[in-house]
This record gives C-alpha cells, structure tokens and sequence, in this order.
C-alpha cells in the first residue's frame, strides 16, 4: 500500500516534499526487512531532481553553493541509481553533513563541498549491496576518517548552529519537531535518540543557512537524514552514549529519590536530589548530636545492639517534617518522637537537650514540674504543627519546648557552628549543612 | 546496573559495627553533671565524624566518594591543627562570597559540594556516586535512628 503508493507519489514531482518524504518513511522500516525496491532508488531520484530544482532557484552566496553543490550531482546523476540511493539517505543519515543532501550541501558549503562527491562516491560504493540494510552501509560508509575529520567542524557548528536557533524561525523548527515526532514513532531504533538531536542540528542549520528553502524542504530532509545517518561520527556517537548514561543514571536516581516519580527533567531531579542528600545530612547531624547526649551513659551493650542492629531500619518510622515547600513527601525526614520525659541531671531545662534518652534516672517530680511550668508559654513552632508525626508527639511537649529552646540557643550562638538542629530548617532559613569535615 | 549502587547488608553490619565501637571509645572528660552545651558540640561533631568515617571504612575503597571521604579523614586527623586554623580563616571569606556566589552555582556544583570527591568527577560519574552515597546515607541514618531510639527507651 505504502510501497506502491510511494514511488508513484516520489516521481511525482507535485507532490509536496513533505509528503514524499513522509510517505518514503513510513516506507523504509519495511525496507529495512526486505529488499530494497528498484523503485526506491527511483524515488529517490525523483527527489533528487527535486532538490536541484530547488537548488537553481538559490541567489547570492547560495548560487555559489549551488554550483558547487550541483558539480557532484552531474556526476551523481550519470552513475545512476546506486549514487542517488547512496546521495538521499546518506545525507539523511549523517547528521554532521555528509552533504548528501543538498539542502545540508547549501549550508555546510563553506565547510565542505567535496563531502558531497566523496559521500556521493561512498554511498555509491556502498549502494551496490542494495540492502534492507541501505543507511548502515552508507553510514558505515561515511563513517569515514576522511569525512569523519571535517564532520568534526561541523559537530561544532552543529552545536553552535542548535544554540543559535533556538530563537529561530518557529515553523521550521515545528515542522521539524513534528517530523522528529514522527520519525520516532516510526523507527524504535536507538538510533532514535540521536536522530533527535541530528534531527534539531539539522533543522538549525538547514534553517540558518537555507532561509530561501521552502520550509517545507527541511523537515523532510530531516527526516530521512537522521533516519540514515545516524551514527557516522565518533563525536555524536559519544554524545549519544554519554547523553544515554546519564538519563539512565537519573532514572535509577528518581527511583531511590521519594517522591519523585512525577518530577521530569534534569533541573527538578537535581534539585530534589539535592534536597534529599541535604536532609539526609542534616538528619546525620541530628542524630549524632542525640547520640552525643545519650553517650554519657556508657552502657553500650555491643552485643544486644547488635542482635536489633542485624535489622536495622525496619522499625524506624519516617515521621514527616516539610522541610521546604517544596518536599511534600514526608518520607524525608525521620523525626524521632522521643516521649523522654526524663532528665538526665536536674538542671536548667533551658540549656539542657530533653532527649537525653535511655537515662534511667527517675522523673523528679519537681523538675519536671519545672519544665512544665517553662514549657507551657513556649509555643510549639508552626513546623511542628504541619508535620503530621507531631500527632505522636503530643506528649512530649517539654521536649519540643527544650528543642525550640535549642534552636535558639544554637542560634544566638551563630550558625557558624555545626550545632543548630538541623531537622527544623523547615522552618529556619537553612544554613546550608555541607559536611564540614 | 542496579546491583552497583545497592548496599549489601555486609557493609551495614560492618557500619553498625564499627560505629558502636567507636561509640563505646568516647568517653567523656568528666562524668559529672550534665554536659555542657561546649561538651554536647564537641561530641556531636566526634560522633558525626565517626558516622561518616565509619561509613566511608565499611564501604570500603570501591566507591570514589568513600575513598575521598577516608583520604579527607586522614588529612584532617594529621593536620588537625593547621586545618583548624585555615578553616577560620577563611571561613569569613567563605561567608561573604556566598552572597554573590550561591546564584550562580548551578546545581551539579551543589551536588559536587554535596557528595564527598565529586569535584573531580564529571556528571556521569557523579551521578552514579550520588546514588551510592544516598544510599549509604540512608542506611547510616537508619542505624543511627535505631541506636538513639534503643537508648531512648
């Protein structure tokens, strides 16, 4: 249906370039199963001589190009088939500009015209195996060391180019992203993932340097150029494989991450795993300074310890502290309700950390009458009332008061100190805690 | 790929382990009375250096940011003295740039900051650290949280 359609549409020289370039997509993933159609090649001519209409049409510096470009082509043209088979895709295909296609020709002129007849010369070579396996052959192809040295400029300029249209002319690059959607669809190939790129580099240069194009031309060009070449040069093939780590690794990230299956993108993934170590740092720090209160009593069984530290992490709940407006999950943070209601030493309660837990010191009823009477006046922060694990802590309001009484003890002492507690930086405009180590 | 980043049970047994140690060798200067706010500083950064250390040491030197962690540990306990001095130093520096310099650190830098020996590392590969670190980091919260709730009842 599509095959039969296809060469009778690509002859057609009518038929908008969009459309034969669409329709010879939706083509070639068959083609890459079968063998390649005489018709193809005939299509591909067509196109061809499509493109060099088009090119006459070109003034000024493009003219320059045209002829330049066009010299291949007589040359092409009288090799017949296997050079427009080699010439179409394998521009196409090489998103460093092989220079097959015109288009990409006109607008790498100044880097390199000759590619154009030593790609056509490539593809003619390799368009003799005439094979399911066309763009591998012509990509292997181009991936020449010859080519491959000035496709070195032009992954610069590609580069360069894709920075430079980002403000460029909408249609095009809308047409582009529709085609680059469409191509997707199409090939499942890994190659998938570069030819977007090549496919963005491509449409940027094409609509820098081929303003007088039809913007309906580029899209297509696109397409069939990032379907075939895909990865001729080492420095695309490298980006691809390093742009693939480092999405693989993000992903691995978003899963150990809570709370992060909805964020996509770089920028919010990092910023949540920013968050994450931070808190996990801070909770480091907390803990470590409840471990330093709890010390003094130095019955550290080892043993028993370890029987309960063999599952470690089982029992601990994650109560949830909102440590910014943008942590919803509550699985951040851990706050441990301590419910200590006992005191360590009967001391002022203000200078004193309530979670000098594990003391078996019993209650002094008058101290801890004491702490009521101080406790009561101090309201609990607005952080404790948002996080749902003060639910649990309803009890112990002594110790909340003689963390809040830390807090400020902490911070009138400077936050230059490592001493602050950290878990309620929620509330608190966050020193940042790096490891001071 | 998964199994990389993914802590054996082994390593946290070796954490819990010797962290209790550790732990068990701090003692006091003086055990009486209530620690004093200096004292409960003191030991709280001993006890987080311990953590970190004892991590880094139960990790082992597979991990690039473990072994920048044990370098940075070693560092620090031989020149104890002379990194004290620096800090201070340039601390005040530190407090002043941060004004015009937080706004234009971008966000792996802050990772870099974040991750033990992630200076020197390109995204890729401190990607993967990242993981592994959270990891770690979580693990040694958990072991710690269990400690300080074991105490605590």
């Amino acid at each position: 249906m599509n095959r039969a359609l296809l060469p009778e549409m690509l002859h057609c020289t009518d038929m908008t370039v969009p459309e034969k370039q669409r329709a010879r997509f939706k083509w070639q993933p068959e083609q890459q199963q079968q063998q390649p159609q005489d018709s193809f090649f005939g299509d591909l001519s067509g196109v061809f001589h499509l493109q060099q209409h088009q090119l006459q049409g070109f003034q000024g510096d493009l003219g320059e190009v045209v002829t330049r470009s066009v010299k291949p082509d007589p040359a092409l043209m009288d090799n017949g088939w296997p050079d427009l088979v080699g010439f179409g895709p394998c521009g196409y295909g090489n998103n460093n500009g092989s220079g097959f296609d015109i288009n990409y020709a006109i607008s790498r002129t100044s880097s390199c015209p000759p590619a154009v007849a030593e790609a056509a010369v490539d593809a003619a070579v390799l368009a003799n195996g005439r094979e399911p396996v066309v763009s591998e052959k012509l990509s292997s192809g181009v991936g020449r060391e010859s080519l491959k040295k000035r496709k070195i400029d032009k992954v610069q300029n590609n580069t360069k180019v894709v920075a430079e249209d980002d403000s460029r002319d909408k249609r095009i690059k809308g047409c582009g992203e529709e085609g680059e959607s469409k191509f997707i669809e199409k090939n499942n190939n890994k190659s998938s993932t570069t030819s977007k790129n090549s496919n963005k580099e491509n449409s940027a240069e094409t609509s820098k340097d081929n303003s007088k194009v039809t913007e309906v031309q580029k899209p297509e060009y696109i397409h069939v150029r990032v379907r075939r070449g895909q990865a001729t040069d080492s420095h695309s093939l490298a980006e691809r494989v390093r742009r693939e780590k480092i999405s693989e690794r993000m992903k691995y990230l978003q899963d150990l991450v809570p709370g992060c299956n909805k964020i996509t993108g770089k920028a919010g993934m990092l910023d949540e795993i920013i968050n994450y170590v931070q808190s996990l740092q801070r909770q480091v720090e907390f803990l470590s300074m409840k471990l330093a209160a709890v010390n003094p009593r130095l019955d550290f069984n080892i043993d028993n310890l370890f029987s309960k530290e063999a599952f470690p992490g089982c029992t601990t709940n994650f109560p949830a502290i909102g440590m910014s407006s943008d942590m919803t999950n509550p699985a951040y943070l851990q706050f441990n309700p301590v419910q200590q209601q006992q005191r360590q030493q009967q001391q002022q309660p203000q200078q004193q950390l309530v979670t000098c837990c594990g003391l078996d010191m019993g209650i002094n009823p008058p101290d801890m009458g004491l702490r009521r009477t101080i406790s009561a006046p101090v309201s609990i922060p607005e952080m404790f009332i948002e996080s749902s694990c003060f639910n649990q802590i309803q009890a112990s309001s002594t110790w909340d008061a003689d963390l809040q009484n830390l807090y400020n003890v902490a911070f009138d002492q400077g936050r230059s100190t490592s001493f602050p507690p950290q878990p309620f930086t929620g509330a608190i405009e966050a020193t940042n805690l790096k490891m001071e180590m | 790929m998964t199994s990389i980043y993914q802590i054996n049970s082994a390593t946290r047994i070796r954490f819990a382990r010797r962290f209790l140690i550790s732990l068990s060798r701090m003692r006091r200067a003086s055990t009486l009375g209530p620690p004093s706010d200096e004292e409960i500083r003191t030991r709280t950064r001993r006890i987080r250096i311990v953590s970190y250390s004892s991590m880094a040491f139960a990790v082992g030197s597979s991990r690039a940011w473990s072994r920048a962690l044990v370098l940075k540990i070693r560092n620090r306990a031989r020149f104890r003295g002379i990194l004290r001095n620096k800090c201070l130093a340039s601390k005040k520096k530190r407090v002043i740039k941060r004004h015009k310099v937080s706004r234009e650190m971008s966000k792996t830098d802050m990772l870099r900051r974040l991750v033990p020996g992630g200076a020197g590392m390109g995204i890729c590969g401190l990607l993967e650290e990242t993981a592994h670190y959270m990891t770690c980091l979580a693990t040694q919260v958990k072991v710690m949280q269990s400690i300080a709730d074991h105490y605590s009842k």
